[in-house]
């Protein structure tokens, strides 16, 4: 909706975002080309999760914070993992890492192709939906299923669901996957990788209008390969900090249009972006030699700071899941022990992981028996949540002279670069309810 | 023919569709197969091959909660309302609900001759909630709604006769 303001200003409301995870709404006034007021609205029903996890026994977060979001459980799952084996001063082997790491690439898959053909990519074809893509692209939207499917059936074999893995524990896992069911997935991951191949070819084609972003970025970075499961924390000022520093430097506040907590990175003003383009940014000398020709094919270089282009390094980080998924069933050997013991003992400890819209941290303090006395989630679209009305505002002032439809189209496909999880980004309900 | 169980089973009255699949399998009805899902998308690869699928969700339409409401297609019907279910499907992918599904496996050719949707008006999608009273005092109704569509209009069989249960 759009409409003109008495005072020759213009608003442009959208009620309900389309294509967006959860419920949320755009709200933005300009006047003579000027933006003075943006605002993500996001009135999902309160997520009391850090409140109802204390008092709870300290094996209980990977299931409970799983619920969290349909579509990034696992990401849930692993940091929560994370922390409080950091708090319990327990590491986990390196099998269990791989096999967390394997687990992590089904839900990217599961996650980027659900984005990339039925959400996004829409939005670059011309059409209201994937329903009215599929008529006339239908071969598009039979690719993308068939990727997604490969990755549901990794969470199957791994995670023994495809929605709320329910292998997964503190320590590592109740039961590993075989030799055998994991190399009766290959055939569809070479096919599903192929597949991803000629998906970034696909979406390189496409028409991205021009926007460069200024803010910071921040991802993890590995020892060893693209950050998936586990890293320390990198920004592209040159920023470097441990896990365990993330909330000397990352803030949280509450602002009164949004019942997401919004975030700040060492104080500054600025917005900081974590997710796809960032992990790109910060770690594109650490992609897989597949995955580095095609985002090279595909025209990106080393950084990427064009939120339109994300659908393309989305696509490149598909290549890397199949790849790195391939490498890691390729070379598992059934010698692994499923978990670790994790004694509880009192202390505070921090995780994070790479969830596909970006990094997602977890902080528990535990008492000697294991009971969780605090809880602390930081999820990647609250920490997003700025830069999203930072590109509306840059956006409206710089494309005020398309029409109201082009233009309200275009915010919303802003939006939907960051493939924000609104469901993961709730904490508060301090908002009307509208489910008219 | 298959009846589909959506919804999350976490998620208060998301979890309808799932009790009510249980139920309907607890009837052991021959040729009928029973699972549950999480993820609307997943039903286009449930639709493929079968002649009739029943899928039962929770829905938020605005009537009274526990009404349990049927809407049919098919390949020759009418597409569904954009309105139509639009509140559901929150479990897994909410950006992608059922009605969604439902007209993306039309326009992809996966669509079945006849595809049976039964609602259940739900209240509340808190999670770890049990289901609402009126939602949990609707579900023979659904159950009924789920064997009239299947044209077991309730008789009970033999068990344990063609019917399989998975999730």
């Amino acid at each position: 909706m759009s409409h003109k303001l008495t005072d020759g200003g213009q608003v442009m409301h959208v009620g309900t975002l389309a294509r967006v995870e959860g419920e949320g709404a755009m709200h933005i006034e300009y006047r003579d080309g000027v933006v003075t007021d943006v605002q993500l609205r996001i009135y999902e029903p309160p997520r009391f999760y850090e409140a109802f996890l204390r008092g709870r026994s300290f094996t209980e977060p990977p299931d409970i914070t799983a619920r969290i979001c349909g579509i990034c459980p696992v990401a849930y799952q692993m940091s929560s993992c994370w922390a409080i084996e950091d708090a319990c001063g327990i590491e986990v082997t390196e099998e269990i890492r791989l096999m967390r790491r394997l687990l992590y690439c089904g839900e990217w898959i599961e996650s980027h192709a659900l984005h990339i053909f039925l959400l996004h990519a829409p939005d670059f074809l011309g059409y209201d939906g994937a329903i009215e893509m599929a008529a006339d692209h239908p071969e598009v939207v039979e690719r993308g299923l068939r990727m997604k499917k490969a990755g549901n059936d990794l969470m199957d074999t791994v995670g023994g669901r495809s929605v709320h893995p329910v292998n997964v524990r503190v320590g590592g896992f109740y039961r590993m996957p075989t030799r055998l069911e994991l190399r009766a997935l290959r055939s569809r991951l070479e096919r599903a990788r192929d597949e991803a191949i000629e998906t970034v070819r696909l979406v390189a084609g496409f028409d991205f209008p021009d926007l460069e972003q200024p803010y910071e970025y921040l991802s993890l970075r590995a020892e060893n390969g693209y950050p998936i499961e586990s890293g320390s924390v990198v920004t592209s000022s040159g920023g470097a900090f441990a896990v365990q520093d993330f909330t000397k430097h990352i803030q949280e506040f509450h602002v009164p249009h949004s019942n997401a907590l919004h975030a700040r990175l060492d104080g500054s003003p600025d917005p900081y972006v974590v997710g796809p383009l960032a992990r790109y940014s910060l770690n594109s000398d650490r992609l897989s030699p597949a995955a580095r020709d095609a985002a090279r094919e595909a025209g990106l270089g080393p950084t990427c700071r064009n939120p339109f282009r994300s659908i393309v390094v989305r696509a490149v980080e598909l290549v890397e899941a199949y790849t790195e998924a391939l490498r890691i069933i390729d070379a598992w050997t059934d010698s692994a022990s499923p978990s670790v013991p994790v004694p509880p003992r009192a202390g505070e400890g921090f995780g994070a992981s790479e969830a596909p819209r970006g990094v997602l941290f977890h902080r528990y303090v535990l008492d000697d028996t294991g009971i969780i006395r605090d809880a602390q989630i930081v999820p990647p679209t609250s920490q997003n949540q700025p830069s999203v009305e930072a590109d509306l505002r840059t956006m409206v002032e710089a494309w005020s002279d398309l029409d109201d439809h082009a233009l309200l189209h275009r915010c919303e496909q802003a939006i939907r670069n960051y493939d924000p999880c609104i469901s993961c980004a709730t904490h508060f309900l301090d908002l009307t309810v509208d489910r008219t | 023919m298959l009846v589909v169980g959506l919804g999350s089973p976490d998620r208060g009255d998301d979890a309808v569709g799932g009790d009510v699949a249980r139920a309907v399998a607890a009837q052991a009805l021959p040729g009928v197969e029973v699972v549950e899902h999480e993820d609307p998308t997943d039903l286009i690869e449930l639709f493929s091959g079968r002649s009739l699928v029943v899928v039962v969700d929770a829905v938020r339409s605005g009537t009274a909660t526990g009404a349990v409401r049927v809407l049919e297609t098919g390949v020759g019907g009418e597409p569904l309302p954009e309105s139509a279910w639009a509140g559901t499907g929150r479990a897994g992918t909410h950006a992608f609900g059922v009605a969604a599904a439902v007209e993306l496996a039309r326009a992809l050719r996966r669509l079945p001759p006849r595809v049976v949707l039964v609602g259940v008006e739900a209240a509340a999608f808190d999670h770890g909630a049990p289901l609402s009273p009126q939602v949990a005092a609707a579900v023979p109704d659904a159950v009924d709604a789920v064997l009239r569509a299947t044209g077991g209009a309730g008789l009970p069989t033999a068990q344990g006769v063609g019917t399989d249960v998975s999730r």
